[in-house]
């Protein structure tokens, strides 16, 4: 980011609310594990009511209380953070690799490569995603963390690679390309050297506002029970087993649903920060 | 472009706000709509539409092939047996005008039909129905799941072989009596007849040509099937020709479907569903507790049998002491407060009220983890196991609740438990094959009341069957065997008790299952519903309801919907 970018991200309000909340949200999955007063899947026998069963509430030893099993929520908002986000941060990375090396590709080589992989992206585009996500964690038959990143990257790469295609073809006929080509460089240097550099820019706006998107994906995966295995928790897997107890204990889905909602909307924010620092024609 | 931006951001801000304000505004619990109706002692009245429901969808209605809660709802319905049993589990006659007349060596049985009883299609129902149905179900193309009840017939396997047109068992003596007669006496002959498998059905709407069976049934019941639509609702009208006077009550009956816990209780609570039963924790608890529907709920121990079923064919639970080792591990009591008490612990083969349960049973699975590290010790892994085990469950947050306090529990003495969600036709398909299912939870639901209906289909050897097992542990003992087959010819009750109670402790010792609990039904209903009570045999019979109609119109004139258009409701809110 060169300094002028800079300089209007650092003005834009917004932006900086999005950068805030999504350091804040990184800092606490990072640190999570350490900072869990708890073991995430350990049952207390004195954080159920003796008589109804029902969890005890916030506050005294269970700091936001226990859920229906007797675990500590504070424990899995920690830990189950940490989860969201390596899923979204590993699905979202695989989609920027692939969707730019296919855009790249595309866009850079024309002819049959291009229409080939536009097509392709034609056809993946035209699939309801929850559907395939779902058909294809049935045949897996295993919910591991790395299988559910694959599915979720390998399902929301398409927009990107036709973004940077776009912009691949700009590019490809710009003077210092062809002064590239003429000077007799080889493709794949002109490719890494020369043209990435110019079309990583909505890559990495995408990048970040998809890194949102995975995390509502991977909590409404979880939320339908086709997310991690339990007993580990993420925040959409809590979200789901708290829909049982929402007329008793509501603060079991207002939990995990609010720091869905806060993580959203700060990488949200920051993405569109992003975009008018970095683009501002746009 | 900003200022559009920034509405976004105020969008959002609004959409994660406005749950909140609506938690804060709105208590979705409440009392009854309706209250205030008569006694149940008040005389019943004709007319009005009754609506249940259930969470799954209905698979068919021939009651020769289905053997499921949801089917079995209907199937009540349209369809009579030659017996029933009343509220207290008694076996009364239904079509037949008494009990069967039985031989002195207990293997014939004659039954008397009633002269008054037609069809849905108006036609007479002769004793000629009743053999024509028995062997249709029977004869293997129907390949119904109902078979082995009826193994004891004379001459049953010369006709499911082909060898005979009819099975030498079933004689039908004259147009109204009909006579069984069995290899040996077989104490549970009685109640596989009151089952639907032996429910009347007419030979000229359900011979091999007939259409489209399992959409039009044909029975003898109080209801006939209006109309169908997959997967939203059934609707049954009252049958004109019904043979008792009077009855049915209620001109229809809606049977919705496919209607998740928590939207069933909700509407229940808005008065557009007249009954209610399986709900989430939560919902049990506030109904259980609240006052204002003391007078129209019942709490019912289940006679159900519910754990973890481990396959005795497959390490590591071909090691008797590992599975000892989990039947002590289990901590029932706290499995009981995680489910807001909706379970009573159980440790034995046989639920509370059956002949042979016994509360002081030596051999019982209790929670006693030093027990559990003595058996892994005596197993040969006092460190636990090396490898974990896979737990099948069925998906949904009930299999999986029931799964983690199993993973937690099992972790206690070192086994690891990784847990396998499936949907339910593959649960079934998959845990009845042998050697697939390591661990299966899963629980199984009387099918008449008889110490029979649970060792019979889950212990006995014969029901270890190479696809479709009953017997998921695949547990074969020749004693037990022995002891069951003797148990079921014996003709003296106190003997046959005995006879179930050792079996009882055999089983419970050997522990191919880790037993934990049985259900405690909790179901409610309307004020103004009247004639319904739980039936632990046919969970869920409508047959007899009545509405009492002029004070729901009352009450519904004066407590309109606010908000919601007519249209919007269940037949345009009208019934």
């Amino acid at each position: 980011m060169d300094v002028r970018a800079l300089r209007r991200f650092r003005k834009n309000r917004g932006a900086l609310v999005g950068a805030a909340l999504v350091a804040f949200v990184v800092t606490t999955a990072a640190l999570g594990p350490l900072l869990a007063p708890h073991a995430p899947d350990a049952q207390f026998p004195d954080a159920l009511d003796r008589v109804t069963g029902l969890p005890v509430g916030a506050g005294g030893r269970y700091l936001l209380g226990a859920d229906q099993l007797g675990r500590d929520v504070l424990s899995r908002m920690l830990h189950g953070g940490q989860t969201s986000l390596l899923v979204a941060l590993g699905a979202t990375f695989l989609a920027l690799v692939t969707g730019l090396s296919i855009g790249l590709l595309a866009g850079y080589l024309g002819g049959p490569v291009d229409t080939l992989s536009m097509r392709s992206i034609d056809v993946l585009l035209s699939l309801p995603f929850l559907l395939v996500a779902i058909v294809i964690n049935r045949v897996v038959d295993s919910p591991s963390l790395l299988v559910l990143c694959g599915l979720l990257g390998g399902l929301s790469w398409m927009t990107l690679a036709r973004i940077t295609r776009a912009k691949t073809m700009q590019v490809r006929e710009l003077e210092f390309v062809q002064a590239a080509r003429a000077l007799g460089m080889s493709q794949a240097r002109i490719v890494t050297r020369h043209v990435l550099p110019n079309v990583v820019q909505p890559a990495i706006i995408l990048g970040t506002t998809l890194v949102a998107q995975m995390i509502v994906a991977e909590s409404a995966m979880s939320f339908l029970g086709l997310g991690v295995r339990p007993p580990a928790a993420t925040w959409g897997t809590m979200l789901s087993d708290g829909v049982s107890m929402l007329s008793y204990k509501p603060l079991l889905m207002y939990l995990p649903g609010g720091m869905i909602a806060l993580t959203v909307f700060g990488f949200n924010l920051l993405g569109e920060g992003l975009r008018d620092a970095l683009d501002p024609k746009v | 472009m900003r200022s559009t931006r920034r509405s976004d951001a105020l969008a959002l801000l609004c959409a994660l706000a406005l749950p909140c304000a609506l938690a804060a505004c709105s208590d979705p619990r409440s009392g009854p709509r309706f209250a205030g109706a008569h006694g149940d002692d008040a005389a019943p009245q004709r007319g009005g539409t009754f609506v249940f429901h259930h969470e799954s969808d209905v698979r068919g209605f021939d009651p020769h092939v289905a053997f499921d809660e949801l089917s079995n709802m209907g199937i009540k319905l349209l369809f009579d047996g030659l017996l029933d049993y009343d509220h207290e589990l008694h076996l009364v006659p239904r079509l037949a005008t008494a009990l069967p007349e039985v031989s002195a060596d207990g293997r014939a049985f004659t039954f008397h039909l009633r002269h008054d009883v037609r069809f849905h299609h108006g036609r007479e129902l002769v004793a000629e129905d009743i053999r024509w149905s028995l062997e249709r179900m029977l004869s293997p193309a129907t390949a119904s799941p109902g078979v082995s009840y009826f193994a004891q017939l004379e001459g049953l396997d010369d006709y499911t072989a082909g060898r005979a047109p009819h099975v030498r068992g079933i004689e039908v003596l004259d147009r109204y009596t009909i006579r069984f007669s069995l290899r040996e006496p077989d104490q549970t002959f009685l109640n596989a007849i009151a089952m639907p498998f032996a429910a009347p059905v007419p030979r000229e709407r359900y011979g091999p040509d007939a259409v489209e069976i399992a959409r039009h049934p044909v029975g003898t019941g109080p209801y006939i099937l209006e109309d169908w639509e997959p997967g939203i609702r059934v609707t049954f009208r009252r049958n004109p020709r019904y043979w008792q006077p009077g009855k049915p009550y209620a001109d229809r009956l809606i049977y919705e479907l496919n209607l998740q816990r928590e939207t069933a209780f909700m509407r229940f609570l808005a008065g557009d569903l007249d009954h209610v039963h399986r709900m989430t924790p939560a919902d049990r608890l506030f109904l259980g507790q609240s006052a204002a529907w003391a007078s129209y709920r019942e709490l019912k121990p289940d006679a159900d049998l519910w754990g973890l079923e481990m396959n005795t064919e497959l390490p590591p639970f071909d090691n008797v002491h590992v599975r000892r080792a989990v039947g002590f591990v289990i901590d029932r009591e706290r499995w009981s407060l995680a489910r807001n008490r909706a379970l009573a612990p159980l440790g034995q083969a046989l639920p509370a009220g059956f002949a042979g349960h016994d509360p002081q049973l030596p051999e019982a699975q209790v929670r006693d983890l030093a027990r559990a590290k003595e058996e892994m010790r005596l197993a040969g892994h006092p460190d636990g196991l090396p490898e974990p085990v896979t737990l099948w469950i069925g998906e949904g947050p009930t299999g999986k609740a029931y799964g983690e306090l199993a993973q937690a529990n099992l972790a206690e003495i070192g086994i690891r438990v990784e847990l396998k969600p499936v949907s339910f036709p593959i649960y079934l398909r998959e845990t009845g094959r042998p050697r697939t299912a390591q661990m299966v939870f899963g629980g199984w639901s009387q099918d008449f009341p008889d110490p029979a209906t649970f060792f019979d289909p889950l212990f006995h050897s014969r029901a270890a069957t190479p696809t479709d097992s009953t017997n998921r542990s695949f547990f074969k003992n020749s004693t037990l065997d022995a002891l069951l087959n003797r148990a079921r010819s014996e003709r003296d009750a106190a003997r046959r008790t005995a006879m179930y109670r050792e079996a009882n402790a055999l089983v419970t010792r050997e522990a191919p299952w880790a037993f934990a609990f049985s259900n405690i039904r909790l179901e409610a209903w309307q004020p103004y519903v009247h004639g319904y009570r739980i039936h632990l045999v046919w969970s869920n019979c409508f047959r007899d309801v009545w509405l009492d109609l002029p004070r729901r119109r009352l009450a519904q004139r004066f407590a309109p919907r606010p908000g919601v258009p007519a249209a919007l409701l269940p037949f345009g809110g009208a019934r």
